[in-house]
């Protein structure tokens, strides 16, 4: 220590009478120390795992008989808006165009971003109706819906309002965008022609969402 | 206490033993030893106080409780029996709204026999579009359902009085554990009796253990008024045993996580206790007292 | 420390030259400064058990604000959710009940330690010079601890939260000519409501990390003037004296083991003690609990209240028992430091605790009757050990000492 010692005291203040036993349980005890002191982080980390909600894994039933031909409808399901369109034949003709899907990144929908049975030209259950989870796969934002203009050979598409991605009627991407991935599809059934059922999967399916490539 | 007391205040005099209670309030704190604390609540009720004044709640006799004292622990076979009985008898009237089905893994039940629980119930799902209530089957995260939309329908239907929520009646309710047993099984004969009709439920039930000794709860338990799963015979006592163990769990249902983990807290503290008064004697064993 | 020009910087001890440390040291000497300060610091070498709590409450501090901030990431401070968020942490959050029941227990336990601390203070002469604003950032301290452990009992908004922050205002609404306006901006309204609870839930948090701002000038104060000690007479040198480490950090350590055993013991096995079930029912604004009382540490102050008869009396007695321990310093002039060589001081604080435990009796069992006679007797007392009993005695202690020897002063020596 700093200060001169004191005849009295001098074997006292001196550290390094026993070192080896000192040190031993000057190490034990720390290492007790530290380890209660790390048992106590528990409780907190443990506080702040999400709380995994059933509730929100409901699926989510649409009724599609107010949807007329070329609208498109928004949704939620396990917070996500998801987008339902129904496609006009004409629109359906287009998606099948192979001069258009030529400016497509993923025309075939090679990327794993939708079930296995919407993995077909329309990317959808039924051709009719379009089924996509709204949100731009560059960095989340949510597309607007761009309906058809009267002016001939106009489609609608999906704009992503961030950053100028462009997304055709099924969803895909349009080369040039800096969205990498098509949009995802959500697992759903159509028990009846009009009604839709968000996070079910058909018989035999087994589609889990959460190993898509990118949401 | 020959104090004359207003009879508002006498409940809070009868709590506490005498001008020393405030020293004993105190002293615990600082010492962590008491021995005046059975039910997590203060209890310096002198049995034969309670009887002071005409209409104050008689004295609940002591139970044998499993989850009784410090180290006491949940029988949870009585706990899952309780719960059969909450639900079969008291859940037509009273409500447990803090509880979600998901708690009630905690009785010991597996997460596929909570689904199948929560499912057992019907809670609002929302408004279809004509602003019906629709109902759908619970979940494990619902909250579980209150029998009533809210007061004035449960004073609606119960003569002006509000069934509790139970979901802490056994820590708020004064007499804890004791008293709700008390209360449940210690309805005069003649309110229990078949002929109990309407015009004596307007003046309530004689009880001695209410407020008054009268209660606007008609005698709920009966024998075989559940079925248990475990073959237990489903007498009115066992009912209110089961019962009180069940709402004794849901009022604090980490009990008995929180005194297992205390003991390995307190059997650490102690290891560490000793090789810190180890060294700490060797690095002050050269300094002069 | 080779370069010539950094030669002015010699103060940095001989550890820190190279390296990191040493770079570190002659930009900003923070390693020299902690060895300085919490290594070499040197502590009187006959200090006792009653001064560990300062250490320990630091510790409690730092858990109640590490408890604090995961609390407040669960909890709503609206009159309709905040019960229930509450009942949330401690039912559906995991870890949600040990991290509740930590900040309950702490609350409890970090006032309490606070009273054993200034009784420390009070009884070894730690507020007399050089140590007077040491005494008073402390006070200051208590001052906020208890605003901010009421903001907190508030929160849960159970009925004991409720019917509490509904007498405060009052009270707050008894002062003259201020009183109503300044109850009405408390409040945020004519009921207490969403308004009121937000206030008293940013309140609760800001006051927190005050408290930490006055403690780091609290311990500067300390290190400043060296810690007291059970003798009361300043360490005559080094042979006095034992470096902080590890001499005390040991013994610190040891106090705050058998703390954290109280602690479990009250967190683990008797949770009810602390808190009052009445707060587990939610806030009711058409019904009163039938015994409302504050938490046990307020209680010595609530039976002070109660036992004037006048609203602003009652709230001028409970303000004055703090605000006489202010005056302390000025109010004890006897040389003499520690109570241990002050036989009449001892007796009168042994009196003053009787006292101050009697009031909490009178606060938990309603000032009516005998507990009238008995709160005003003791709040009597209180304040008479203070104004009139205490500069007697030193004025008399400061007489015989300079007849005994006039020239020297021993107990300041």
């Amino acid at each position: 220590m700093t200060h001169p010692t004191d005849p009295t005291t001098a074997p006292g203040q001196d550290e390094s009478t026993v070192p080896g036993r000192r040190d031993f349980l000057g190490m034990v005890t720390t290492a007790g120390t530290v380890t209660g002191l790390a048992a106590c982080a528990i409780p907190f980390v443990e506080s702040l795992k999400p709380q995994d909600s059933a509730a929100a894994h409901q699926p989510v039933e649409v009724d599609l008989s107010k949807l007329a031909p070329g609208q498109q409808m928004t949704t939620v399901w396990q917070g996500k808006p998801v987008f339902i369109l129904r496609r006009t034949p004409e629109e359906l003709a287009r998606l099948q165009n192979a001069a258009l899907n030529e400016t497509l990144r993923d025309a075939q929908s090679e990327a794993l971003q939708q079930p296995p049975y919407a993995r077909n030209w329309h990317r959808s259950v039924v051709p009719e109706y379009g089924v996509y989870v709204g949100i731009c796969t560059h960095l989340g934002c949510v597309p607007a819906y761009m309906p058809p203009t009267p002016a001939p050979d106009q489609t609608g598409f999906y704009a992503c309002p961030c950053h100028g991605s462009h997304f055709d009627l099924a969803g895909r991407v349009l080369k040039g965008a800096p969205a990498p991935y098509n949009l995802p599809v959500p697992p759903y059934v159509m028990p009846t022609p009009t009604t839709l059922r968000l996070g079910e999967n058909p018989k035999g399916e087994t589609f889990d969402f959460s190993t898509i490539e990118q949401i | 206490m020959s104090v004359c007391l207003p009879p508002a205040l006498r409940p809070v005099v009868q709590r506490c033993a005498g001008v020393l209670a405030a020293g004993g309030l105190l002293w615990p704190v600082l010492t962590g030893v008491s021995a005046v604390v059975p039910e997590g609540r203060w209890s310096f009720t002198p049995p034969a106080q309670a009887e002071s004044f005409a209409g104050a709640p008689a004295h609940a006799p002591a139970q044998d409780w499993s989850f009784r004292g410090a180290l006491g622990h949940f029988d949870l076979a009585a706990v899952q029996r309780g719960y059969a009985v909450f639900a079969g008898v008291c859940a037509s009237c009273h409500s447990l709204t803090q509880v979600h089905f998901s708690d009630l893994g905690g009785m010991g039940l597996t997460p596929e026999q909570v689904s199948a629980l929560a499912a057992s119930w019907q809670v609002v799902a929302g408004r279809d579009a004509e602003g019906r209530l629709t109902h759908r089957k619970a979940l494990p995260d619902d909250a579980l359902p209150a029998p009533y939309t809210g007061p004035e329908a449960a004073r609606a239907a119960n003569r002006g009085a509000v069934p509790p929520d139970l979901s802490r009646i056994v820590q708020v309710y004064p007499g804890g554990a004791d008293r709700v047993y008390a209360l449940l099984t210690g309805y005069a004969s003649s309110a229990s009796a078949p002929g109990a009709g309407a015009a004596r439920a307007e003046a309530g039930f004689a009880n001695p253990y209410a407020i008054g000794h009268r209660t606007a709860m008609p005698p709920p338990l009966r024998e075989n008024a559940v079925v248990y799963a475990d073959g237990t015979r489903p007498t009115a006592q066992q009912e209110a045993r089961d019962v009180t163990t069940f709402l004794a769990w849901i009022s604090s249902p980490h009990a008995d996580d929180k005194r297992r983990l205390g003991v390995g807290v307190v059997l650490y503290l102690c290891f560490l206790a000793c090789l810190l008064v180890i060294l700490k004697r060797r690095i002050w064993s050269h300094v002069e007292k | 420390m080779k370069h010539p020009e950094t030669q002015d910087h010699t103060s940095a001890p001989a550890a820190f030259s190279g390296g990191f440390a040493g770079w570190m040291e002659q930009r900003l000497p923070i390693f020299s400064a902690f060895r300085k300060e919490y290594v070499d610091f040197p502590m009187p070498r006959n200090l006792n058990w009653l001064w560990n709590f300062g250490a320990i409450l630091v510790v409690v501090l730092l858990l109640m604000l590490a408890t604090g901030t995961f609390l407040a990431m669960n909890y709503t401070p609206t009159s309709a959710e905040a019960f229930f968020s509450t009942e949330a942490i401690d039912r559906q959050l995991s870890g949600g009940w040990l991290l509740r029941g930590m900040h309950v227990t702490g609350a409890s336990l970090f006032l309490a330690a606070l009273y054993i601390h200034l009784f420390r203070g009070l009884y070894y002469g730690s507020y007399k010079a050089p140590r007077e604003l040491l005494w008073l950032s402390g006070l200051v301290l208590l001052v906020m601890v208890m605003g901010t452990a009421f903001a907190g009992y508030v929160l849960p908004w159970g009925q004991m939260s409720y019917w509490g922050a509904d007498v405060m205002t009052k009270a707050v609404g008894a002062i003259p000519v201020v009183g109503s306006a300044l109850e009405h901006v408390l409040t945020g309204g004519d009921h207490l409501g969403d308004v009121f609870l937000h206030r008293v839930f940013v309140l609760h948090f800001i006051m927190a990390f005050l408290v930490v701002g006055v403690v780091g000038l609290h311990v500067a104060c300390v290190h400043i003037t060296k810690s007291g000690n059970p003798l009361g007479r300043e360490p005559k040198g080094p042979q006095d004296t034992l470096p902080f480490h590890p001499y005390y950090t040991s013994k610190d350590l040891i106090g705050l083991i058998v703390f954290a055993m109280v602690f479990s013991a009250l967190l683990f096995f008797w949770p009810g003690l602390l808190t009052e079930p009445a707060n587990y029912a939610p806030a009711d604004p058409l019904h009163t609990p039938a015994d409302i009382e504050p938490e046990w540490y307020f209680l010595p102050f609530y039976g002070l209240l109660q036992s004037v008869p006048s609203k602003f009396g009652g709230l001028l007695a409970a303000a004055s028992a703090i605000l006489v321990l202010f005056a302390l310093p000025w109010l004890d002039q006897s040389p003499v430091r520690s109570a241990r060589f002050r036989p009449a001081c001892r007796l009168g604080l042994a009196g003053l605790v009787m006292a101050f435990i009697l009031l909490a009796a009178v606060g938990k069992h309603h000032a009516t009757g005998e507990w009238m006679l008995i709160g005003r007797l003791a709040g009597l007392y209180y304040f008479g050990f203070f104004l009139v009993l205490l500069p007697l005695v030193s004025r008399r202690e400061k007489a015989q000492l300079q007849a005994a020897s006039p020239t020297t002063s021993e107990g300041d020596a």
